[in-house]
């Protein structure tokens, strides 16, 4: 069962969205004037060389960086008139990261990692705890709640972090090159889960990647070069959740 | 999570604690011990002859007159007695005469005072080392320092001529019979006060039932201190003023707060290098989890929550290293307050104060206190700076920091 995209309502829309960064009196433009739409329930791969502004590109769709000009609007709030704490209010309630490197807080649990979220959104002891063991058991790492990311291995830290990610229920995952670390069999499983996961939960997931077997995987497959969108195909991800 | 935070770094954290807690206790321990004998010098100089505080007429203390007095003393003082703080109150008549035997003169200072009340405002008859203090019923006597009586070249028994001028303007004399010699072991008072029954004084000196003080003392300093305000208004109510324990020894005030101000600078000085290195760590701390920082705003953590956080973890640490810096420091303080410190070589420079040969530290909830909260609240200040660091970070180029 894969989430019908070809009626869904855009949860990213991108117009003319440019990024120029100046390198002393160099300008260098890591995202040119790009169109984007992202449906929900979509399980997208951006791809692209590095320098080609994919990174750059999933920062602002995910408020971390804003755009030097064009509009970015998340799930119908256009983050261009959003002050830093309201952009940090939107990642925590719309935005699910998951991040190259795992990067979970060391001194928390697996259990206690995903559990912070939900405290930050202010959620009670009790459900917190629920719902943290449900996502922990959603990417199959029941039993292993109170290991410290120190004591999981990379595959496992990365699924902890995806556990993170959804746990709020936000409109969109956004992934940034979350294979690089893992070995293969490892990055062959997490790309599994997380299209498992768009399968079964709708939730929309856009993944900057290199990886040719998450592109392979990907129902829709973005490449950019150079700041620009070069191709945009859609396929079937049947073989996916298969 | 500030909490686990702070034990990322087991042996910097504990270092961090050893050295507030050591800053702390040697606050803690310093200031009771400071204290502790700042409280036995007041209490020991004021004690032996001024008490606590005394009552006495407008411009006494600026000029000493004897025609400055005061009206039915003895009613005076028992209602004085009555105020809550106050233990016991003695009336004093004081005149500067010239004291003569055969061809010796010396000038001196008399005090007529009752013997029953002064022994419980003076502890001067303590020192009285040879012969007796005055009594209850004494007419014709006089106890003298013994600096004084030297110089003279009186022995107890020999009779002491006493001139000066009286109430009324006449010529007061009298002779008195030495019975007593004390030693103070201050010098003003062994070389230049003599003692008389009060009776005799106001017959003498042509004072009727007048006094020209009344000395004050209480259970403390700090009671006395605190009755203040109701001496004040027993003072007005009659006409008088009320003169604290710092216009009673302005010396020994000035010496006490140049002493203490020398103090403060050392005090600081401890505080802020105890400041400097907890903010070194700290701001260390903010170098290696930048990273951690950047992931915690992008996952939705509001910069200033971050802020917060560490902060949390620096009041933590400060809160921590602080407690034990008071039961440390106030464990030795109470400690030694037992025991006492014995001041060895510096005993004949401490009894020049009134100081004994052993030193006690008095821990109270300012000593105990005051340090190590200026310890506390400077660290919060101070981590302030390192929480509006964070406050201005970016969580793409903190993530990317290596």
């Amino acid at each position: 069962m894969q989430p019908d995209t070809s009626d869904a309502h855009a949860i990213v829309t991108c117009r003319g969205v440019s990024k120029i960064y100046a390198h002393g009196a160099v300008e260098v433009r890591a995202v040119d004037g790009l169109d984007l739409d992202v449906a929900a329930g979509d399980f997208a791969a951006l791809s692209g060389p590095s320098g080609s502004g994919k990174t750059t590109l999933l920062n602002m769709i995910g408020g971390l960086d804003r755009p030097t000009s064009g509009t970015v609007t998340v799930d119908g709030e256009d983050l261009s008139g959003l002050s830093a704490a309201h952009l940090a209010e939107l990642r925590l309630h719309k935005i699910g990261f998951v991040f190259q490197a795992y990067n979970l807080i060391p001194v928390l649990s697996a259990l206690e990692n995903i559990e912070f979220v939900l405290q930050l959104l202010g959620i009670d002891a009790k459900e917190r705890h629920d719902r943290a063991a449900a996502a922990l058991a959603d990417v199959g790492l029941t039993g292993m709640e109170e290991r410290r990311p120190s004591h999981l291995s990379g595959g496992q830290q990365q699924r902890v972090a995806v556990a993170r990610a959804l746990v709020a229920r936000p409109a969109i995952v956004l992934a940034d090159e979350p294979t690089a670390n893992l070995d293969s069999k490892s990055a062959d499983d997490l790309v599994s889960l997380m299209a498992e996961l768009n399968a079964r939960s709708g939730t929309t997931f856009l993944i900057g990647t290199h990886d040719a077997r998450v592109i392979a995987r990907a129902r829709r497959h973005i490449e950019m070069i150079d700041g620009k969108i070069t191709s945009d195909t859609t396929g079937d991800l049947a073989d996916v959740v298969q | 999570m500030a909490w686990r935070n702070l034990w990322r770094q087991p042996m910097r954290t504990a270092l961090s604690l050893l050295t507030m807690a050591l800053a702390a206790a040697l606050l803690v321990f310093m200031l009771s011990f400071q204290l502790g004998v700042y409280d036995t010098m007041k209490s020991n100089a004021l004690r032996i002859f001024d008490g606590f505080a005394r009552l006495q007429p407008p411009g006494y203390a600026d000029d000493p007159d004897i025609r400055r007095t005061i009206t039915d003393p003895e009613a005076l003082a028992a209602k004085a007695e009555q105020m809550k703080g106050v233990t016991a109150a003695a009336p004093r008549a004081t005149s500067y005469v010239i004291l003569s035997n055969g061809e010796r003169s010396y000038g001196a200072a008399i005090v007529g005072v009752s013997p029953a009340r002064e022994r419980q405002v003076s502890t001067l008859a303590s020192t009285v080392h040879e012969g007796r203090y005055l009594k209850p019923g004494d007419t014709d006597v006089v106890v003298l320092g013994d600096a004084l009586a030297r110089n003279l070249k009186l022995k107890l028994g020999d009779k002491v001529t006493l001139l000066g001028s009286a109430l009324d303007g006449t010529i007061a004399v009298d002779s008195l019979r030495l019975v007593g010699l004390f030693h103070t072991g201050i010098g003003d008072l062994d070389r230049q006060v003599a003692e008389m029954p009060l009776r005799r004084f106001q017959q003498g000196f042509a004072m009727g039932n007048t006094a020209n003080t009344i000395a004050l003392v209480g259970p403390s300093l700090g009671a006395v201190n605190d009755a203040l305000p109701r001496l004040d208004r027993l003072a007005k109510a009659n006409k008088l003023t009320i003169e604290d324990w710092g216009g009673l020894q302005p010396g020994l005030k000035q010496a006490i707060t140049l002493d203490f101000s020398t103090s403060m600078l050392w005090y600081v000085s401890l505080v802020v290098v105890v400041v400097f290195i907890i903010l070194n760590t700290l701001l260390m701390s903010v170098l290696e989890r930048t990273r951690e920082f950047g992931m915690l705003m992008a996952i939705g953590m509001r910069a200033s929550l971050v802020g917060r956080m560490l902060w949390l973890e620096l009041i933590l640490l400060a809160l921590i290293g602080t407690v034990a810096g008071v039961v440390l420091g106030g464990g030795l303080a109470l400690w030694y307050g037992h025991a006492g410190i014995a001041v060895g070589a510096f005993e004949g420079l401490m009894a020049q104060w009134g100081l004994p040969g052993r030193l006690y530290p008095s821990l109270s909830a300012t000593s105990a206190l005051v340090g190590p909260a200026v310890i506390v609240v400077s660290v919060a200040v101070a981590g302030l700076i390192p929480m509006r660091r964070i406050r201005r970070l970016d969580p793409v180029k903190a993530m990317r920091a290596a």
